[in-house]
């Protein structure tokens, strides 16, 4: 197995993970009913976790410590899609971003159940079966707010126009596509993005919302190879600064 | 200030609740756990998730609109509910669950479910049915069709739920770092 390559996989899966689950943990004590305000941070902190078992995994081939990881990189050393590093916008948005990104991640995961490499075969199962309550919940809020009522469903239009360019950023191709897919490691994002949009348009379908026309739609690529928006910087500045008061502190 | 300009209070925007049931694994009764607000059964399913099974294990969640779930009177402890019905046959082929609470301040846990056409005749049949040895203070009747069961399928999302470790205040450690800081502290102090 090609060690580079499969690293490129794990850091892109993690910094996304890290990123989105610290952006939804901001609606901690914000949500609209105290229910779904537990939810929504249960989801995030689920996110952190999984996040710190593939910078494990990083850490066991060779990388820093998953502290290190988290806190000690500039905005250009992240592997995250720039979907992740969007401010949270209102509850509509987050929902939407939830409902697209965590669609791709249960199908990530799904194609990773069967990596012919152990240690992320093990981590790919245990976690899409956290991720399939994701997508849920996901699924729910979607069908929900997407057929209620005009307002909720021009709301959710929005955010779904607005996040799609960045939803396809997740798909940006790595630099080691082919290694990865002769490796038997997962299909490719090619493939992860069809079954994606088979897999929103599912839902999608139940509701009144429109798919915005992908082939119009200009992906945000960059992410993956650390060219972000300006938000990612301030956000890396806002997670690390207390550690940042003593890095050598031990916690 | 006129009396013209006095309106009638606006009523509360609440959602109606749902009950819910939760259980701890295969080889123990649902026993419910308490209510959710929500619009709908989907919902209240999926908030019910993160209330309910937040921690240690689980294996399924019913829930069930409040309006659904009818209520027996409480008796004292040493009487039963079941000591005043009289056993019935069952008519009727409607699947009604039961849910008895057996100890003041617990929960009620599931029963059994009987076949009736009506909840007065649903308690009948399981007084005619089942040896009901403790007393029943209190039972709960539903119409097993009202309840939302989670299925066999979404059991893998509580698999990784003894392994989260990061969800209990305890495995942070915060009382055995302040106790170390505070040794330290009066150690320096004594130098």
């Amino acid at each position: 197995m090609n060690n580079v390559a499969f690293k490129d996989l794990l850091y892109k899966i993690a910094d996304d993970q890290l990123i989105l689950g610290h952006r939804n943990s901001e609606w901690i004590g914000l949500g609209p009913l105290l229910e779904e305000d537990i939810a929504f941070a249960s989801m995030a902190q689920d996110k952190i976790g999984q996040c710190q078992a593939f910078y494990q995994l990083l850490n066991d081939m060779g990388e820093t410590d998953p502290d290190s990881l988290a806190f000690f990189r500039h905005a250009n050393q992240f592997h995250c899609c720039q979907f992740v590093e969007l401010p949270i916008g209102d509850y509509g948005f987050s929902l939407m971003r939830h409902f697209l990104f965590d669609a791709a991640e249960y199908l990530r995961f799904d194609m990773l159940a069967s990596a012919s490499f152990e240690p992320i075969r093990n981590l790919a199962i245990k976690f899409r079966g956290e991720s399939r309550y994701h997508t849920m919940h996901a699924d729910v809020w979607i069908k929900e707010l997407g057929s209620n009522t005009d307002d909720s469903v021009s709301r959710m239009q929005l955010a779904l126009d607005n996040a799609m360019p960045y939803a396809l950023g997740i798909f940006e191709e790595s630099r080691f596509e082919e290694i990865l897919i002769t490796d038997n490691i997962y299909e490719g994002e090619v493939v992860l993005r069809e079954r994606w949009i088979e897999s929103i348009d599912h839902i999608l379908k139940k509701t009144q919302l429109i798919i915005p026309d992908l082939a119009a739609s200009s992906p945000k690529f960059g992410g993956r190879y650390g060219q972000h928006t300006e938000h990612l910087q301030p956000l890396l500045d806002e997670m690390s600064e207390v550690i940042n008061i003593d890095p050598s502190a031990k916690w | 200030m006129s009396l013209d300009q006095l309106k009638p209070k606006q009523s509360l925007d609440q959602l109606p609740t749902f009950e819910v049931f939760v259980q701890p694994n295969e080889s123990r009764n649902f026993q419910h756990e308490g209510i959710v607000h929500a619009p709908n059964n989907e919902m209240a399913f999926i908030f019910a998730k993160e209330q309910f099974s937040r921690r240690n294990t689980c294996s399924g969640i019913w829930t069930v609109s409040t309006a659904n779930v009818y209520v027996s009177e409480t008796t004292d402890d040493k009487m039963s509910i079941y000591d005043n019905v009289h056993p019935s046959e069952s008519s009727g082929e409607e699947n009604y669950s039961v849910f008895h609470l057996v100890r003041r301040g617990k929960q009620h846990m599931f029963a059994c479910n009987v076949k009736a056409t009506s909840y007065q005749e649903a308690i009948g049949v399981v007084k005619l049915s089942f040896d009901l040895t403790k007393p029943v203070l209190n039972v709960w009747l539903i119409k097993e069709s009202d309840i939302f069961k989670s299925s066999e399928n979404d059991q893998v999302i509580w698999n990784t739920l003894p392994e989260k470790q990061f969800r209990e205040a305890i495995a942070y450690k915060g009382s055995e770092m302040i106790k170390k800081f505070k040794k330290e502290q009066s150690s320096n102090q004594n130098e």
